[in-house]
């Protein structure tokens, strides 16, 4: 990718999801990631940019690899990193999440990266603190550096699609621009914070957005966020630039799906009487409609990639031969997620930063 | 014998037909005469109550007083200040308390709490089932002679078909009402508001208007053969005033009741302060324009004819979780008043008369309060009287409260007219030991009307 003017001000302190920023301001995100980007080609792979400063990963909500992710990208920052697991047994309702971030906070944290089963759990944090706060997932709200993560990967594959040369379509690519880009979402997108974050980013940008998925999963009122609604897979895989597949999260399918499990699992015995059916009656079934098989991904436009937020529940959603094959950019992603991260923690430390200095000089005066 | 004057207001007695300018006075308790030029020179205390409305002692069918369980929430002490202070002179708890009000030593505890340390008339609402679980049939009769004014889940529905027609069929022979919290719960597992475009966008779990309107709808069928009383609580949706409508139109013994936050707010409050604000939590959930205009409109015809709060107290610190672990509710008792006003007599949805009726002879009928005198004065009936000032301009400050509880989404609302005096059985209990419209939040219209010894 190439340089280009500077972009607008990051004028935030917390990132908390994609759905309350302007195409302008995500823009901004992405600009300042590229530009990190090039940091992990390096045989040194730190910037000082965060040097003296300390980022808390503050996870209720198990969650390995996004952890790692920002760990990574806090260290080439050179931040020092620190790790707070709340054991997923003990996230008891009545567990007091703002108590713990202020506990953290005063210990002389910069920036507290949050996960928690909760949507508006990283909004609870943001409010009681000063610092920064980076959302890596609440609930089935948001989880927007994914989201950034997964726009980056497209733009950078649409990029590398393009001939040589300046064109119309390398400068609109260039600026972020995603006009006349069509995605497919396909999955449990009723239960997804990656797609919540993916629509919001994608149509802000420009691009078309096709939720796919059997009627319980992928419900119309989800129109109501700007996407399309589609039940047939079959019918648009040659229509679409890049398919993005989500994994069945049948642990967040409400107290019926969590007592029901996965389609032909034994219900919880003490549930069993009040578990309803699972949002679809088989895996199989699910499968045939709606898995990434190699029959359909030889159906889809030459050039069109296909990705994967993880974890993969491989031989459901998508076929090993898909998740390994040349259209993947599943392991890209996971790379661009560094330099993502990097930048929203770059960008909100430094406005807590200012915003901390601001009031020191108010108190001085 | 001690004797109390309200003089020269506007008295408006819908079940006794009267709205006229007339004085009321009330002896050992109990109204003595009403009628214009009263003997002044005979009465221990004067209300000047000229430009007020002088209306029977409002009744609220159905509120939370926490009391065994929840005295951290709330208590029958400060959840009877908090009515006094909002003008109401009769509250009906529900028995979702812990343990429930589920037998008639609990309806006995209630009332002897209340003669403890109440400052206005608490009447239970007894549990339909043993411990509220919905399984089998609670100490229905002998709630009933012990004093329970209706019988309800409430914070639950009762789920099975057949264990609702025993409990219709049941509670018939008692002549009271069974008020039924309208949720079917396969239809809102795991859910936290209202269906729709901000639950959507915040991944929520839905409450969908059906969850309400199936169990009406099942319930009115129910209930043709057996013709109980029988009670929406808090309606919610454009279909259940559909619903309750019909219903009543083919004579079924069916009544619905609103709450203050339905008529005024929709789902949009829940993604306001920064989104997930548990203020705007409440169940049945803040649903849309198209719902309230529905329920104005129900209110208007006579399909909704009983206003209720809901007062739903909770401590800070519940309400501060996380949105989906906070609990349902907000308090009503202290702001009903004042914001019924602005949802129905402001825009002319209904007239002071009728908005008195529904807060008043309305719900006593329910309650069968009515055959005891309550919500009318006339000679001889429970000296229970609320003066509301109309035009008093004030704001809404949850700190003010006198009750414990403070969580409501209308702190800093705007609102005009309030109680200036609530009065029960001749004492008055509000209005008295703080005179209104001073330091705490009202500004005053005009002259404070006095209190003469």
């Amino acid at each position: 990718m190439t340089e280009d003017a500077a972009p607008a001000p990051w004028p935030y302190r917390a990132l908390l999801g994609l759905q309350d920023l302007s195409a302008e301001e995500i823009r901004t995100i992405l600009h300042t990631a590229r530009s990190f980007a090039e940091v992990s080609g390096r045989s040194v792979k730190k910037v000082p940019a965060l040097r003296g400063k300390v980022v808390a990963n503050l996870f209720f909500e198990d969650s390995t690899r996004t952890r790692l992710s920002f760990t990574l990208a806090a260290q080439r920052l050179s931040a020092d990193v620190i790790d707070l697991t709340a054991s997923t047994s003990s996230v008891n309702k009545g567990e007091s999440i703002d108590d713990t971030a202020l506990n953290i906070e005063a210990m002389g944290v910069d920036c507290l990266v949050v996960r928690h089963r909760a949507g508006g759990a990283a909004a609870l944090v943001a409010r009681v603190v000063d610092c920064a706060v980076v959302n890596a997932g609440d609930g089935r709200h948001e989880h927007p550096t994914q989201g950034l993560l997964d726009i980056y990967t497209l733009i950078e594959a649409q990029m590398a699609r393009l001939p040589a040369g300046p064109s119309p379509a390398r400068q609109r690519l260039d600026r972020f621009d995603l006009t006349g880009v069509r995605v497919a979402i396909v999955g449990d997108i009723v239960s997804s914070r990656v797609a919540r974050s993916n629509i919001a980013g994608l149509t802000k940008l420009g691009a078309e957005v096709l939720c796919i998925g059997p009627t319980t999963l992928a419900p119309r009122s989800l129109e109501s966020l700007g996407c399309k609604v589609v039940h047939d897979f079959d019918a648009v895989l040659s229509e679409v630039d890049a398919v993005n597949m989500l994994r069945i999260q049948f642990e967040r399918h409400g107290e019926a799906g969590k007592a029901a499990g996965p389609p032909g699992s034994k219900p919880e015995p003490a549930r069993a009487e009040a578990a309803a059916s699972p949002a679809f009656p088989s895996i199989r079934e699910y499968v045939q409609s709606y898995a990434l098989t190699p029959q359909r991904a030889a159906r889809l436009r030459p050039g069109a990639i296909v990705m994967h937020p993880g974890p993969m529940n491989r031989g459901i959603e998508i076929a090993d031969e898909v998740a390994d094959g040349p259209r993947s950019l599943i392991f890209r992603q996971v790379t661009n997620g560094l330099a993502v991260r990097m930048a929203a923690l770059y960008l909100c430390t430094g406005v807590a930063e200012r915003e901390e200095a601001a009031r020191l000089a108010a108190s001085r005066n | 014998m001690s004797t109390l004057l309200i003089a020269n207001g506007r008295l408006i007695d819908p079940a006794s037909d009267h709205d006229e300018i007339a004085d009321v006075a009330i002896a050992d308790g109990i109204v003595a005469a009403v009628g214009s030029g009263l003997d002044r020179g005979h009465a221990d205390r004067i209300i000047d109550a000229e430009g007020c409305i002088v209306t029977p002692g409002l009744i609220d069918p159905h509120v939370h007083l926490r009391e065994p369980g929840g005295e951290e929430a709330e208590t029958i002490a400060t959840g009877t200040r908090a009515a006094v202070a909002g003008g109401f002179t009769t509250v009906c708890c529900m028995p979702n308390t812990n343990p429930a009000i589920d037998d008639d030593a609990m309806i006995e505890f209630i009332d002897k709490q209340t003669e403890r340390t109440g400052s206005c008339r608490v009447f239970a609402v007894g549990a339909a089932t043993k411990g509220r679980k919905g399984i089998e049939l609670a100490e229905i009769m002998l709630m009933a002679r012990a004093g329970a004014v209706g019988f309800s889940d409430d914070g639950d529905c009762i789920e099975s078909a057949g264990l609702m027609l025993r409990a219709l069929t049941y509670i018939k022979q008692t002549g009271r009402a069974f008020m039924q919290h309208c949720q079917e719960p396969s239809l809102t597992r795991g859910a936290s508001m209202h269906a729709g475009t901000v639950s959507i966008r915040l991944g929520l779990t839905g409450w969908p208007r059906i969850a309400e309107e199936v169990i009406i709808e099942r319930d009115v069928r129910l209930n043709m053969a057996v013709g109980c009383a029988y009670h929406v609580q808090h309606l919610s949706s454009a279909g259940s005033v559909e619903i309750v409508r019909r219903a009543r139109r083919d004579k079924q013994p069916i009544s619905a009741e609103a709450s203050p936050h339905h008529l005024l707010l929709t789902h949009e409050e829940v993604a306001r302060h920064d989104g997930y604000w548990t203020a705007a939590k409440m169940n049945p959930p803040l649903r849309e324009q198209s719902d309230i205009k529905a329920m104005l409109e129900g209110i208007a015809d006579g399909t909704i004819s009983v206003l209720a709060t809901d007062h739903a107290p909770h401590t800070p610190e519940r309400k501060a979780l996380d949105f989906e672990a906070a609990p349902f509710g907000i308090v009503g008792l202290e702001t009903a008043l004042p914001l019924y006003i602005k949802a129905l007599v402001e825009p002319g949805v209904i007239g002071w008369p009728r908005l008195v009726a529904m807060m008043t002879i309305e719900p006593a009928r329910l309650c069968g309060l009515d055959r005891r005198g309550f919500g009318r004065l006339r000679v001889g009936d429970p000296g229970d009287v609320t003066v509301i000032d109309p035009d008093v301009d004030w704001k809404i400050r949850a700190a003010d409260f006198a009750g414990l509880s403070k969580n409501t989404p209308f702190d800093g609302w705007a609102v005009k007219g309030r109680a200036f005096a609530t009065v029960v059985g001749g004492e008055v209990k509000h209005g008295e030991m703080e005179p209104l419209g001073t330091a705490k939040s009202a500004t005053r219209s005009r002259a404070v009307p006095t209190l003469r010894r």
